[in-house]
């Protein structure tokens, strides 16, 4: 799954590290999913989307 | 209990349990081998002895098991580390089920009976209980 999780975060101007914080994860898991190499449940996807003040799941996470 | 969570990592190359992290982490490893060794030079008997032994292994394993359940995953931990443990209980039932195998043979080759080690039998029953246990419980649960 594509993801627009490092734009977005870049815009933002926070770091893999504090967004992993943010949404309770290991920043480890932030670089797999700007990878789309990981999909996320829909919790995390949802907790991303809020943390990337984006409205809906789909302006982040783009399926293939 | 005694330690905490952050001090440790999940041990994911050599084995189960836990690593030290941390400085923390370290001087709570060591801690623990000079206890084992203080009660070795303090206690002259050998039942003594064993029995320190014995009480200090058994904290030191509770404490692990509760850092363990205690220690925060992510969902992409989580995930991995119930594939790794899924692919190691694989491996381990299927070299049981081949040493059910060899030892049937070799004991009826020998002596005519089929003996097997009870040990290798209560493994895989406990394993079958914990399985069932655990479906159980999610069934419910989710």
């Amino acid at each position: 799954m594509k993801t627009k999780i490092a734009e977005y975060r870049k815009r933002l101007g926070i770091t893999q590290e504090a967004l992993a914080a943010k949404v309770e994860v290991t920043r480890q898991t932030i670089i797999s999913l700007e990878q789309g190499r990981y999909n996320p449940s829909l919790l995390l996807a949802y907790r991303i989307t809020k943390a990337l003040k984006q409205h809906t799941i789909e302006d982040v996470f783009l399926m293939d | 209990m005694l330690g905490k969570p952050e001090w440790f990592t999940r041990r994911k190359w050599g084995g189960w349990g836990l690593c030290p992290a941390t400085k923390e982490g370290w001087v709570y490893l060591a801690v623990f081998v000079a206890v084992i060794f203080a009660t070795q030079f303090m206690f002259t008997d050998e039942k003594s002895r064993m029995l320190a032994l014995g009480v200090v292994a058994a904290v030191l394993i509770l404490d692990t098991v509760d850092i363990m359940f205690r220690m925060k995953k992510d969902e992409r931990e989580t995930l991995h580390e119930a594939l790794a443990e899924r692919n190691a209980l694989w491996v381990i039932i299927t070299v049981l089920a081949v040493g059910i195998g060899y030892q049937t043979a070799v004991s009826i080759a020998q002596t005519g009976t089929a003996t097997i080690d009870p040990v290798i039998i209560i493994a895989i029953v406990a394993g079958l209980i914990a399985k069932a246990a655990t479906n159980y419980y999610l069934d419910k649960k989710d």
